[in-house]
């Protein structure tokens, strides 16, 4: 279980985390999102042990991270920009990463060899972008991490690689129990991967929530009212309305069946419940934060 | 044998248990047959096994499939009908018929179709 307890980080008096606050279950996987700047990174780093906090709990399995080498070689990273050295080549790095990492697999590595393709004896600097992350991806789950901390993880990785990626991580999921934790932007991805998400603005986690309860809590409906309604009736607690035609879009914090219980009291034409996308949800909850689209011509 | 599609709205756990559903229900699944575990499904969709392990809680409380504890998941012989999905299916029905009604087909057309349906 990874958990984060008002956890402040300033820098320069700008606080980057402003009391946050979060819990990673145990072999869950959970999705950080937030607006660009919302402190993800920095949160990250704290998780790796990168960053102190100034004041705060920052715990994995109940131990501080902080200069805790024991707990560290139990959790792999990939960060944002992965670092390597400049003159080395896959295998270099391999044996830099067994060095540290007790529970380094040669045989995992061996295998993940034939997935990736690339040749170990390359330099890797001379490798593109994109496999340089791949050969991050190699050596993190070569590692046998009991914790997988991961930035932005499949920026720059083709679709065959993501999918590629994605399904390694799931299986050492569903195998061994990892937990993980992963920022990203990619909603859609994210839906399928994650059972947890929280969403992250001005360093504060702003929801955190499994899933299931977030696409049960809230709903979207198409709506089509009688002739002489044209309003939305006011006394209904909705979140946000829009219309085209006769059409009303209605966005409310309930489960499918009770927004259509309770809008089968007006006798609509139409009603028809669509679940949320993660995107659409992010929108919606940051959009009372304060944070939306807009509208500016240029 | 179960793909997912990104553009659909239903959920992804919900794509998993019509998938399986499908399966099961047009004998594509035997009766007893065991579902791919999982772990397995996982792998394949590149999906959270939660996910999955979702769908299967679902579709075992519907009674499309029953698990053996240590073994995995198996499609269930003889269905019960579920009440919920004959309800859910039925509403479909109806709007179907509503829509045919106003496209002009008659309820003979109607009865033919479901005399056929009868027969095979």
């Amino acid at each position: 279980m990874i958990e984060v307890r008002d956890a402040v980080k300033k820098f320069d008096g700008f606080a980057a985390l402003d009391g946050t606050t979060l819990t990673v279950p145990a072999g869950s996987v959970y999705g950080l999102v937030g607006p660009n700047g919302a402190g993800k990174s920095t949160l990250i780093r704290h998780l790796t042990g990168i960053y102190r906090q100034d004041s705060g709990e920052v715990t994995i399995g109940g131990e501080q991270v902080w200069e805790n080498a024991a707990l560290k070689a139990r959790i792999a990273a990939i960060p944002d920009d992965w670092y390597f050295f400049m003159q080395s080549t896959v295998r270099d790095m391999m044996r830099f990463y067994k060095g540290f990492y007790p529970s380094f697999s040669m045989e995992r590595y061996e295998k993940l060899k034939e997935v990736f393709n690339i040749d170990e004896k390359r330099a890797i600097r001379r490798l593109s972008k994109g496999m340089q992350k791949q050969v991050a991806f190699w050596l993190a789950l070569s590692c046998m991490p009991d914790y997988l901390v991961l930035d932005e993880p499949v920026d720059g990785l083709d679709p065959v690689m993501r999918r590629q990626v994605w399904s390694l991580v799931m299986g050492d999921v569903a195998q061994r129990g990892t937990t993980v934790l992963v920022s990203s932007h990619n909603l859609r991805e994210l839906e399928d991967v994650c059972d947890h998400v929280g969403i992250m603005d001005h360093g504060r986690v702003l929801l955190e929530r499994s899933l299931a309860q977030l696409q049960d809590n809230m709903v979207k409906l198409q709506v089509v009212f009688r002739d002489g309604v044209n309003e939305v009736p006011p006394e209904l607690p909705v979140l946000h309305a829009s219309r085209v035609g006769r059409i009303h879009t209605l966005i409310m914090r309930m489960n499918a069946e009770e927004a259509t219980d309770r809008l089968a009291a007006y006798d609509p034409l139409l009603v028809d419940a669509v679940p949320l996308t993660l995107e659409e949800i992010f929108i919606y909850e940051l959009g009372g934060a304060d944070y939306a689209v807009k509208d500016i011509v240029l | 044998m179960i793909s997912l599609n990104y553009r659909d709205s239903r959920p992804i756990y919900e794509q998993i248990k019509d998938g399986l559903r499908k399966l099961i229900v047009t004998g594509a699944m035997a009766p007893d047959e065991k579902l791919p575990s999982v772990r397995a499904l996982a792998t394949q969709l590149s999906i959270n096994p939660n996910t999955i392990q979702r769908a299967y809680n679902e579709l075992e409380g519907e009674g499309y499939i029953y698990s053996v504890p240590g073994k995995g998941s198996f499609a269930s012989g003889n269905m019960d009908a579920d009440a919920a999905r004959r309800k859910e299916l039925l509403t479909r029905v109806r709007e179907l018929v509503t829509e045919l009604r106003y496209l002009g087909v008659t309820d003979e057309e109607l009865l033919a179709i479901l005399k056929e349906e009868d027969k095979t």
